[in-house]
């Protein structure tokens, strides 16, 4: 290609990737606006801007209770993935290597069943007995707990992979660290990174979670996604306000997430 | 009065045997080299030495107490893997003090301690760096003090210069070498590379399918192999069954003959009538392929001047040193 259609070229690409970001932005921008503004029904542009919509928000007890128990449940469920992930990859890794294949099937599994119908599932089995705890947030601890795991064990096990488990856990055990301690002391930091993005973009997966949170639970314990479908027939300014909320928390997060991506180099 | 002793010791995975019955002594600040090649055994041998995987059966005596019960943290040796395994979260001077802080050795004591090992192998500028920002020979310099600041009671390197490329090979094998030497460290170096193993070794153990083939100083091994698998392994060896090697040398031999390619001689005169097929320069050798009397032969011969060089289809003599005939099983 010579130079001077390389400039037309440039310019069309350029042209194309910013309509395309426009298409994309332009409900969020219209969202945005809607929030802002006192009324917008029979105009082109609205009749005047307020903050009156987010104040309204972030003073109703009920949306602050749904976004509490949101961070709660995400969190617990981060904290048992946690919990329950680092030993298994280790154990699978270092002990089992065979166990990845059959691993990287049930990691699958959360993906290959949809929501609706698993949840049903869950339904029949949490419902009643011994484990009975549909409508409690353990239920959405422990369903969310499968929907982090696929993110998570991948993220680490290509963390784990890169580092050489065997030579190095070899290596730490003639220098007269156990087991333990050379987890600790050694695998464990060269995790971290892996660990913590796979984190925030698990984080911000659930915290956006609807239709588990809303069948399994439902107002019981309503969690944010479940409150702003419940706010469905209040003011569009004021869901207009409730989504933007929730957009630029996650937002914060993902760019949180991407920094530490960007760490690695 | 052998410092290092293996008796008996054998190791199978199922079905298959990878070792059985290694007999062997090493003495006390002995350099000593397991050759042999890949799958031969001799790397899962180290690692038994060292308590990495168990042993089936035997005895690894170490200045007279068995370790076969002993977990790796007690048996007191050092190792340095082909892959460095260096930490990567540590800087190389948290690396090399890791060993002294597992064994809770005081402060003041282990940083003199770990400032040494750096010297030794030349890197006391290069605490502060992380492995990923040093080279590959560097690497393994910082694994070998890693291993040497722990003062082990015995050394195992597992091929550490296999991944390094070949200038670097003969710089750190040196340096290992002269370490060993300083010291007075008695070591086991693993390498499939019969020239590391010449050039380093006080003495070599060469195996093949688990079992020790030949054991002795380089020029044993290298003039003096046992059989043909010795004889194939070390050196370029020319083997010859009975009836070629009887048509050759023009006498009735029983057995099959090993000669070096450099044991023959070649010019005008000689007793053997020759032409020469082909030839290559490895350097400071040329390499003939020739053919004496419907037997192919390699020779090597010094290349002391470009005029000596015997072209491709020249007719030539050669003579075979009787001493060099070896005859192998």
């Amino acid at each position: 290609m010579s130079r001077a259609d390389a400039i037309p070229a440039a310019l069309y690409h350029r042209i194309v990737v910013w309509l395309l970001f426009l298409i994309l932005l332009t409900p969020l921008a219209g969202t945005l606006l809607y929030s802002l503004s006192t009324s917008w029904s029979a105009s082109i542009l609205p009749d005047g801007l307020t903050l009156k919509w987010y104040l309204e928000l972030w003073s109703d007890q009920r949306f602050l209770d749904a976004f509490g128990q949101s961070l709660l449940v995400c969190f617990g469920a981060l904290a048992l993935s946690v919990l329950l992930i680092l030993p298994l990859l280790f154990v699978v890794h270092y002990h089992f290597p065979k166990l990845d294949g059959l691993m990287n099937i049930l990691i699958l599994l959360p993906f290959a069943v949809p929501p609706v119908v698993s949840s049903v599932g869950l339904l029949q089995l949490y419902g009643s007995g011994p484990l009975a705890m549909t409508g409690t947030p353990w239920i959405l601890i422990g369903c969310y707990f499968t929907i982090a795991l696929p993110f998570m064990y991948r993220a680490i096990t290509n963390n784990l992979q890169a580092i050489n488990l065997p030579d190095l856990m070899d290596a730490a055990h003639l220098l007269g660290a156990g087991t333990w301690k050379a987890a600790f002391l050694v695998v464990l930091p060269n995790l971290r990174k892996g660990l913590m993005v796979s984190l925030f973009l698990s984080f911000s997966f659930l915290f956006g979670e609807f239709v588990f949170a809303n069948i399994l639970v439902g107002t019981r314990y309503e969690t944010l996604q479940v409150y702003l479908n419940n706010m469905k027939n209040s003011s569009g300014h004021f869901n207009s306000a409730l989504v933007i909320s929730y957009f630029f928390f996650v937002l914060v997060f993902t760019w949180a997430a991407n920094r530490l991506n960007k760490d690695k180099s | 009065m052998s410092y290092l002793s293996l008796r008996g010791l054998h190791k199978s995975y199922g079905a298959t045997s990878i070792f059985s019955d290694i007999h062997c002594e090493i003495g006390k600040g002995e350099f000593v080299t397991l050759l042999g090649p890949s799958g031969c055994g001799k790397s899962t041998l180290l690692r038994c030495i060292a308590g990495l995987t168990e042993v089936n059966g035997g005895q690894i005596l170490l200045d007279g107490e068995d370790l076969v019960p002993q977990a790796p943290q007690k048996r007191g040796i050092g190792m340095v893997f082909q892959s460095y395994a260096l930490f990567p979260n540590m800087t190389v001077q948290q690396n090399v003090t890791f060993g002294l802080r597992m064994q809770k050795v005081a402060k003041e004591e282990s940083a003199e301690r770990v400032h040494e090992a750096l010297a030794m192998v030349e890197l006391g500028d290069f605490a502060a760096r992380y492995p990923h920002q040093l080279s590959g020979g560097q690497c393994q310099r910082v694994a070998l003090a890693r291993s040497l600041v722990t003062r082990p009671r015995l050394l195992l390197l597992d091929e550490p210069l296999s991944a390094l490329d070949a200038r670097i090979r003969k710089h750190l094998r040196e340096q290992i070498r002269g370490i060993q030497q300083d010291l007075g460290l008695t070591t086991i170096f693993v390498t499939h590379d019969q020239e590391e193993a010449l050039v380093l070794s006080d003495r070599i153990f060469l195996m093949n399918a688990g079992k020790i083939v030949q054991s002795g100083d380089a020029e044993t091994l290298y003039t003096a192999p046992v059989d043909v698998f010795a004889a194939g392994f070390i050196g370029n060896y020319n083997l010859l069954d009975a009836e070629t090697a009887s048509r050759l040398l023009g006498r009735p031999i029983g057995s099959r003959v090993a000669i070096r390619p450099e044991a023959i001689q070649i010019g005008s005169q000689g007793s053997i009538e020759a032409q020469i097929r082909s030839h290559s320069l490895l350097g400071n050798v040329i390499r003939y392929r020739i053919e004496a009397r419907g037997v192919e032969l390699l020779v090597d011969v010094l290349n002391r001047s470009a005029d000596d060089m015997h072209a491709n289809g020249q007719r030539i003599a050669l003579n075979i040193d009787a001493n060099a005939i070896r005859e192998v099983a």
